[in-house]
């Protein structure tokens, strides 16, 4: 396959087999079920973080023989794309494992990374997942876009124009955009570093209304990306597709977006993380992405920092990691919300999960998404010192942290600390923690430096070497 | 009601919890055959059988995969009682009928599909729209279904708003006291809900089960 591949993946769509999409997600979740069987793959509540290099080869091999069984969906022709073994492999191998992301001062590398490894994960941050007013949409970006530790800024979601319910499609979609666009790139320049890469504006849900942020001195410029989704599960549309198709042409970078969700079609842990595997190589082949954004979450909770989070995460990684050469990232996603100590225990597990199973960060998409403005930098700044306390740490090692981590938030998510929203947390004059929120900070870093991560030596390591 | 034979129910409950299409059918033909009164056997087994598989599918102690193999069985099953009813001449056993959908421009259907197979696992009459419903085709299927409940989802606070348009299509037209209108989905709260006329929400499947079955006064 030649690196133009849009034609081939549009008559593959159009001559593909017909499948109902009702049928589609009974095959794909019968022939996950049994992949998970001929594999040999077992969650253990017990040990969120395995130290098991073979199944996690299996893990892999097993979400490649999905994509080959399943192919994509197109929604838009209601057929199945499929792909032969070679040609996946060989979009694998080919796939990018070292991105600048930015410009000038600002740029930073992300990188494949490895298995308990050295290599400094990078940090992206913004309201993730997490819904903003327009009020304090501007300090939040800046809140995030200041701390040191952040890398990357992602502009997040605001759903009205000037007090208006933005519809999909409408003029208010691309005003909206191109605002929030507007407010991220001022966010960057607010906090110095002009240069930084933004990731995505998430509020327009068309194709049309995502490139109206494009803009190469207000909005998103090359060095800059836009996430294109993934419909769960193994699902694409022709919207999706064309968004590569025009950020490939503007050399913008794509962002391959999935949403796994545990206890859906791909059943427990262990089969939600063969589809997760299948959802990165459709990132790579149909989407040519530089990174992926792995956003799986539980069924009821809308976490990943629960033990089937946690495992997840740990295992793609890992398998991710071992089988291809991409960057991929971690989207910790909690129960809990500012002003919150469980917010940062759950942080903190996501974080030491993530780092020894070979992710990059991204995080907290904070209160599962159900609170408006309820998402601030701090919790940020500590998913980044946790990580960079954590490189070089065994599994075996981080697998005894995250079981202590957990016993610090994993009775409440059936009653969940949402926390307070923005204004409450943060001085709106200063863009500055309060006191209130600082002190649960600080209570609860003390207390994971106690329990043996160097957070105050391991970021200048990272920084100075 | 008559109490279903014990080996029928147990054999039935085995095949609706296993996914087991072919077994399902099988027990309902013999059921029928001994002379089980189709309604018996839906009411003391099946709906049972699937409230069970339902609370074991909130409680996560099974996953979706289980949950929907089990809507299956379950709707084969049905078929073959509805059709003995309409053979007989009765009245079909549903408990109402529910037009279901996403709303408008939102594509994320997985929350719906769980609603729709909890739904008829109960008894209702489930039309399911799909997803990204404009609000006429929401209008345009209750008329054309007769339908008693109209339910929404919409899992983005961007998509949410046309919940609110559906339901204000309704009351312009004059047919919204027609119809019992809920919401439910990731970006909707109860107190959206209210704001936007609906007449009832539910944050979960089974929640939207007892939701419907307590606005139509029935099961």
């Amino acid at each position: 396959m030649h690196s133009n591949i849009l034609p081939e993946i549009v008559k593959r769509s159009e001559n593909g087999p017909f499948m109902k999409e009702g049928d589609f997600e009974r095959a794909l979740s019968r022939r996950t079920g049994e992949l998970v069987r001929e594999y040999g793959l077992a969650f253990d509540g017990d040990v969120p973080v395995p130290s098991d290099d073979d199944m996690a080869d299996r893990l892999y091999q097993a979400g490649l023989d999905l994509f080959l069984d399943m192919g994509v969906y197109n929604q838009s022709t209601e057929r199945r794309i499929l792909f032969e073994r070679h040609e996946v492999e060989e979009l694998v191998a080919l796939a990018p494992g070292r991105l600048e992301l930015g410009t000038g001062k600002d740029t930073v590398i992300m990188r494949h990374r490895e298995v308990e490894g050295t290599t400094p994960a990078t940090v992206l941050s913004g309201p993730t997942g997490t819904p903003c007013s327009e009020k304090y949409h501007p300090l939040i970006l800046l809140s995030c876009a200041q701390e040191p530790l952040v890398d990357m800024l992602g502009a997040g979601s605001v759903s009205t124009y000037m007090g208006h319910q933005i519809i999909p499609g409408t003029p208010l979609e691309m005003m909206g955009s191109r605002r929030d666009a507007v407010v991220a790139r001022e966010a960057v320049r607010k906090a110095g570093r002009p240069g930084m890469h933004i990731s995505d504006v998430a509020v327009s849900l068309t194709c049309q209304g995502k490139l109206a942020a494009v803009d190469r001195e207000n909005g998103l410029r090359p060095s800059d990306a836009f996430l294109v989704s993934q419909m769960v599960e193994l699902k694409t549309d022709y919207d999706q597709l064309s968004r590569v198709a025009y950020l490939k042409a503007a050399n913008m970078h794509i962002v391959d977006l999935m949403t796994p969700l545990i206890g859906g079609l791909g059943g427990g842990a262990e089969g939600t993380a063969v589809v997760t595997i299948a959802c990165h190589i459709l990132g790579v082949v149909l989407y040519s992405a530089s990174y992926h954004m792995m956003s799986h979450t539980h069924l009821r909770w809308v976490n990943n920092t629960d033990r089937m989070g946690l495992w997840m995460q740990a295992m793609v990684g890992q398998a991710l990691s071992r089988n291809t050469p991409i960057p991929a990232l971690n989207d910790i996603y909690t129960v809990s919300g500012p002003g919150a100590p469980e917010l940062l225990w759950e942080c903190a597990a996501g974080a030491v999960a993530g780092t020894v199973s070979g992710m990059n960060m991204q995080g907290a998409g904070t209160t599962g998404g159900f609170e408006t403005d309820h998402t601030t930098g701090l919790e940020a700044r500590f998913i980044g010192e946790v990580s960079h306390a954590c490189l070089g740490m065994s599994r075996r090692d981080a697998n005894e942290l995250v079981l202590e981590l957990l016993t610090h938030y994993e009775e409440t998510f059936n009653n969940p600390n949402r926390g307070q929203p923005f204004p409450e947390v943060y001085d709106e004059n200063t863009v500055e923690p309060k006191e209130a929120w600082l002190e649960v900070y600080h209570q609860v870093r003390d207390e994971v430096q106690g329990m043996g991560l160097d957070l105050d030596g391991a970021w200048k390591k990272v920084r100075h070497g | 009601m008559a109490k279903v034979p014990e080996q029928i129910e147990q054999e039935l409950v085995q095949a609706l919890r296993a996914g087991d299409i072919e077994g399902a059918e099988a027990v309902t033909e013999r059921a029928l055959e001994q002379g089980v009164e189709p309604l018996d056997l839906i009411r003391g087994a099946i709906v049972p059988a699937l409230t069970d598989v339902g609370e074991d599918f909130q409680r996560l102690e099974i996953f979706l995969p289980e949950l929907m193999a089990a809507g299956d069985a379950a709707e084969a099953a049905t078929a073959i009682l509805e059709d003995a009813m309409a053979s007989a001449g009765e009245e079909s056993a549903s408990l109402g009928t529910v037009v279901i959908g996403t709303v408008e421009n939102d594509v994320h259907d997985i929350g719906k599909n769980i609603v729709g197979t909890l739904m008829r696992s109960h008894g209702f009459k489930v039309v399911d729209l799909g997803r990204d419903v404009a609000p006429s085709a929401f209008l345009d299927a209750a008329q054309k279904e007769k339908a008693d409940v109209v339910a929404m989802s919409a899992l983005m606070t961007t998509t949410r708003p046309s919940a609110g348009s559906t339901i204000g299509l309704f009351e312009e037209v004059g047919v919204r006291d027609e119809y019992k209108m809920i919401v439910g989905g990731g970006s909707v709260t109860d107190a959206w809900a209210v704001e936007i006329g609906a007449d009832g929400f539910s944050e979960d499947a089974a929640g939207a089960v007892k939701l419907c079955k307590s606005l139509l006064g029935v099961g």
